[in-house]
């Protein structure tokens, strides 16, 4: 069943890229006569090249099972052309906020032998205290700007844009379930004691990439628009759901690492821009 | 005879050659001010041009005479803060009195075909959008909702359209497997919902355009971005998660409201890529989260009674987002105005 849509978005994604390629020459500058290879945009306000970026934001998560989190952050960057730049995406998560969910698990998960392994207890805090965390994120990562331009708000208001992509590595603190029911392991305590519900801090590693606009209402200042992907597994409930069974997708009364599940960790960035020296080259 | 008859070929030629030109012989004696006066002219005076509607006049038949030496013509009058005008003071572009900025300026050709005002890349009004997609949730972590969807828009004025769209999510809906890891673990379960197919009548509105510069500027791209907002139906069902052996629900149409945001990149006039966000928002029917006791409220086996199956209603979020193409149609246009 789950092979239609997949056919269905392989034949719209590759009807798009044929047409994209056959139509994007149809623009293609045709100008004969004393223009032909003039340069489309004189007096070009460059306003990435040669200039260092302090861009602060704020960052949503999206698509969150047991816990939503903000990011407060900023991004810095140099810009060693108008199409290139390299930087540091980074943030810290200031609010930690649990789902409808989590509070429904918390108000209805009965506790008993058959959840004792999986739900903390009331007196220890509850379902809240034991899901994961994101924490902080960090990220050097290359930006690419393909896409500049402009655009008119109301036929009224015209600013400058930029369409880019960002592509780097993240290092995300990560606060999850900590490793408990390993027996062979000194000082392992057993999954149903409360004291294994406290959570462990961890750092991991994930690719991370960005798509975004940057709006120039000023020379110096830029408001921008980022959506971000940072997938990576992790234990995002704290519950023990693999290591024995069937492709080892049965509780093994154990938390680690193959408690992990992948999950495609998504975040919408709004940003502020500041750029240094505040005034743009002017191309020829 | 047939030396007379060359001579009136020749002649004719010639003629043929100063009409396709459309600059009469008097024309060479206009001064570049009758010139910068007309270029004002809204509705220009007729230029010849060719099939595509573009003025086929070459530069040197315009004015034959501006890079002669000695010839009349001033270009101080256009710029007087040309360097070499010397604030405005009139000077010839050649012979005795002529700055060197200034005549090196008017030895440079005139681009007759530079416009001021550039016409809309793609007007929208009078013509018909219409747009296959392919939508997917962005909100459901329980239940994914692809689907495929079709709307077609047409446009009052260049910034309005009304339309219609529908999406198909019967057959497509997916429960993911966290809500199974879910329910073991923490024996709790989550009322889940899908959905069967989507209609909708909508108002869009383009408040904004812009263009990019694209492979470090050798493509433009025309862009806009719009608003769509409408009310419509939308057919859906509980997904029996807590008696499944007993409960078999029916799809429901829900009055639901609709607004989105979009973007749309044009790879010529009748074509675009479209990318758009829209939340569907309806009072969805939950499934009951309890399993009713037979022998109460008059029934014997009330677990099989479906007045029995349905628990509360929910205030939902249907938040797709949608990948497609946009075709206008028609595929061409005539501008009010010419360039």
């Amino acid at each position: 069943m789950n092979r239609k849509p997949n056919r269905i978005v392989a034949l719209l994604l590759a009807g798009t890229a044929s047409l994209i390629a056959s139509s994007a020459f149809a623009q293609e500058n045709q100008i004969a006569g004393p223009l032909k290879d003039a340069p489309p945009v004189r007096n070009l306000r460059m306003y990435r090249e040669g200039r260092f970026e302090v861009a602060p934001s704020a960052s949503f998560t999206l698509l969150d099972e047991y816990r939503r989190t903000i990011f407060l952050g900023a991004r810095l960057q140099y810009n060693f052309k108008d199409w290139l730049g390299v930087g540091l995406w980074g943030g810290y998560g200031i609010v930690s906020a649990s789902t409808d969910l989590t509070e429904k698990i918390d108000q209805k998960s009965p506790r008993g032998v058959t959840t004792a392994t999986q739900i903390s207890p009331d007196t220890n805090g509850g379902f809240d205290k034991q899901t994961g965390r994101l924490q902080w994120v960090a990220a050097p990562q290359v930006t690419f700007v393909p896409f500049r331009g402009k655009l008119a708000l109301f036929q009224k208001l015209f600013t400058d844009t930029d369409l880019y992509a960002s592509l780097g590595i993240a290092f995300v603190g990560t606060q999850e379930r900590g490793a408990c029911g390993d027996t062979t392991k000194a000082g392992q305590k057993s999954c149903s004691d409360p004291g294994s519900f406290a959570l462990a801090s961890r750092v991991a590693v994930a690719p991370t990439f960005g798509v975004g606009f940057n709006f120039y209402f000023a020379r110096f200042m830029s408001f921008n628009l980022e959506y971000r992907a940072l997938p990576f597994s992790w234990n995002r409930a704290g519950f023990d759901q693999r290591g024995t069974g069937n492709d080892g997708k049965f509780p093994d009364q154990k938390i680690d690492g193959e408690d992990r599940t992948f999950k495609w960790n998504q975040m919408i960035t709004l940003g502020l821009g500041f750029s240094l020296p505040t005034k743009p080259t002017i191309g020829n | 005879m047939k030396q007379a008859r060359s001579w009136l070929l020749l002649t004719a030629f010639a003629t043929l050659g100063s009409v396709a030109y459309g600059k009469p012989a008097a024309a060479d004696k206009k001064t570049a001010t009758d010139t910068a006066a007309k270029a004002d002219d809204a509705t220009p005076k007729d230029p010849p041009k060719d099939a595509k509607g573009d003025d086929t006049t070459p530069k040197d038949a315009k004015d034959p005479k501006k890079d002669e030496p000695g010839g009349d013509f001033d270009v101080c009058q256009i710029t007087p803060d040309l360097p070499g005008c010397k604030g405005g003071a009139t000077a010839p572009i050649s012979g005795p009195g002529a700055g060197p900025g200034a005549a090196g300026a008017a030895r440079k050709d005139v681009e007759a075909e530079v416009y001021a005002v550039q016409q809309i890349y793609a007007l929208r009004r009078g013509r018909f959008e219409i747009n296959p997609y392919w939508s997917f949730s962005l909100n459901d972590q329980f239940v994914s909702h692809p689907a495929p969807g079709i709307a077609a828009n047409y446009y009052i004025t260049n910034v309005l359209a009304v339309g219609v769209n529908a999406n198909i999510y019967a057959g497509l809906n997916g429960d993911s497997d966290f809500n199974f890891q879910n329910r073991r673990a923490a024996r709790v379960a989550v009322p889940l919902n899908e959905y069967q197919w989507g209609a909708n009548a909508n108002f869009t509105y383009v408040p904004a355009y812009g263009k990019f510069a694209a492979g470090f500027g050798k493509f433009i791209f025309h862009y806009d971005a719009y608003v769509v907002g409408g009310v419509g139906v939308l057919s859906t069902r509980p997904i029996p998660v807590i008696d499944p052996d007993n409960r078999k629900f029916s799809f429901n149409p829900k009055l639901n409201f609709n607004l989105g945001l979009g973007l749309r990149i044009f790879f010529n006039r009748w074509l675009a890529l479209n990318l758009e966000v829209r939340d569907y928002i309806f009072q969805e029917q939950l499934e009951n989260m309890a399993v009713a006791a037979s022998g109460v409220k008059d029934c014997k086996n009330c677990a099989t009674d479906p007045k029995t199956w349905n628990g509360e209603t929910s205030i939902t979020n249907n938040i797709q987002a949608q990948l497609g193409l946009s075709v206008f149609v028609p595929f061409s246009w005539k501008y009010k105005l010419d360039k």
